[in-house]
């Protein structure tokens, strides 16, 4: 391929205005001297210049206006969410603060304090973890349920 | 140049403000953004799909997408290639699951009337003449009747002006396949025009 023919190639990205600084110098002092790729040129630049002046197809208002409001829609939804996720995180930190201040207050109640140090298996350790256990199990379904039922009217909606 | 210049800082310090706004809660910047950008974003989505009722189910789309993922934008990245890449990520999505074939082949047949020539006449922009006009309107044809991909970098570079590294941003190529994609586009572009209205100056 001559210069002639590598400048040729170089036409069509002159006009979009791709070409390095040094390429784009090339193409011109080429199209300076060469007719046919001075011609060529100028047909391109015809192209890109109808290009760049197509007339712009604008929305309807009406289309603008529900695009608007859907928008506004979805975003106070997922403000609604995010203040959902930050009380269901400091429900759940209050719940397990909830859960490990009763044990001490339990074991006050049935025995004393010191009963909570004695590191045996018993009775009232085996009560308070079923309990705990019930507590949380019945938290998570309450949780699953409200997630599901909200998954289903968003849907819906 | 300098007033240019001016003018493009004030519409970028805007354009902060109006983002900052939206990801403190403010629904108004919400109205400011999509003002900004309706018109652009609308257009490259009619250039994508060609269809206008589709393309304005997709601009709403694209909206309601920007107000769920807004808080995850990364102001540092460029809004409008992010914007855009939104919109799409929807067009295309959507150009799948409706009309697979589009995104391999230019759709068959002599140009018709067009989308993009189809405007209320009010809002035509006055040309200089008739021969303009029907010049501008064998373009707009013309654009149609190429795939997609390349009525994509086409409009992305000439219409919305966006440099070559936004376009590589907003389709996700590299700068190289960029710069061989438009040079093949404007290439078919002529091809097109030649084919169909031969003995034009298209060269």
């Amino acid at each position: 391929m001559n210069d002639h023919e590598k400048i040729r190639e170089l036409l069509a990205l002159s006009v979009a205005d791709a070409l390095t600084p040094a390429e784009e110098e090339q193409v011109m002092n080429h199209a300076r001297s060469c007719a046919e790729c001075s011609s060529e040129l100028d047909s391109w630049r015809l192209l890109a210049a109808g290009l760049r002046r197509l007339p712009t197809p604008q929305p309807r208002p009406l289309i603008v206006e529900r695009a608007r409001a859907r928008a506004e829609l979805r975003f106070a939804e997922e403000a609604e969410h995010r203040w959902h996720r930050i009380v269901m995180v400091g429900v759940i930190l209050f719940a397990w603060a909830l859960t490990l201040a009763s044990w001490p207050v339990v074991r006050l109640v049935s025995g004393g304090l010191l009963g909570m140090l004695d590191p045996r298996l018993n009775h009232a350790w085996l009560g308070f973890a079923v309990f705990t256990t019930i507590i949380w199990m019945t938290g998570g379904a309450a949780a699953v349920f409200l997630s599901l039922q909200q998954r289903r009217e968003r849907r819906l909606a | 140049m300098i007033g240019s210049a001016a003018i493009h800082w004030e519409g970028r310090v805007g354009l902060d403000s109006e983002l900052a706004q939206l990801r403190r809660g403010d629904l108004d910047a919400l109205s400011a953004l999509l003002a900004r950008y309706q018109n652009r974003l609308y257009r490259y989505l009619l250039r994508l799909v060609r269809d206008p009722s589709e393309a304005e189910d997709l601009f709403q789309q694209t909206w309601v997408r920007v107000a769920e993922k807004i808080r995850q934008f990364d102001t540092k990245r460029n809004f409008e290639a992010w914007l855009f890449t939104v919109a799409r990520n929807i067009a295309f999505d959507h150009l799948r699951r409706i009309r697979p074939e589009s995104l391999d082949e230019p759709i068959a047949g002599a140009p018709g009337e067009s989308a993009a020539t189809r405007l209320p006449s009010s809002e035509r922009p006055v040309l200089d003449g008739i021969v303009e006009r029907e010049r501008t309107s064998r373009l707009a044809q013309a654009l149609e009747l190429l795939p997609v991909t390349h009525r994509e970098v086409l409009t992305l570079r000439f219409e919305e002006e966006m440099k070559l590294e936004e376009i590589a941003e907003v389709i996700d190529i590299p700068l190289s396949t960029v710069k061989t994609r438009l040079r093949r586009a404007l290439d078919r572009m002529r091809q097109t025009l030649e084919a169909h209205y031969p003995g034009e100056v298209w060269q």
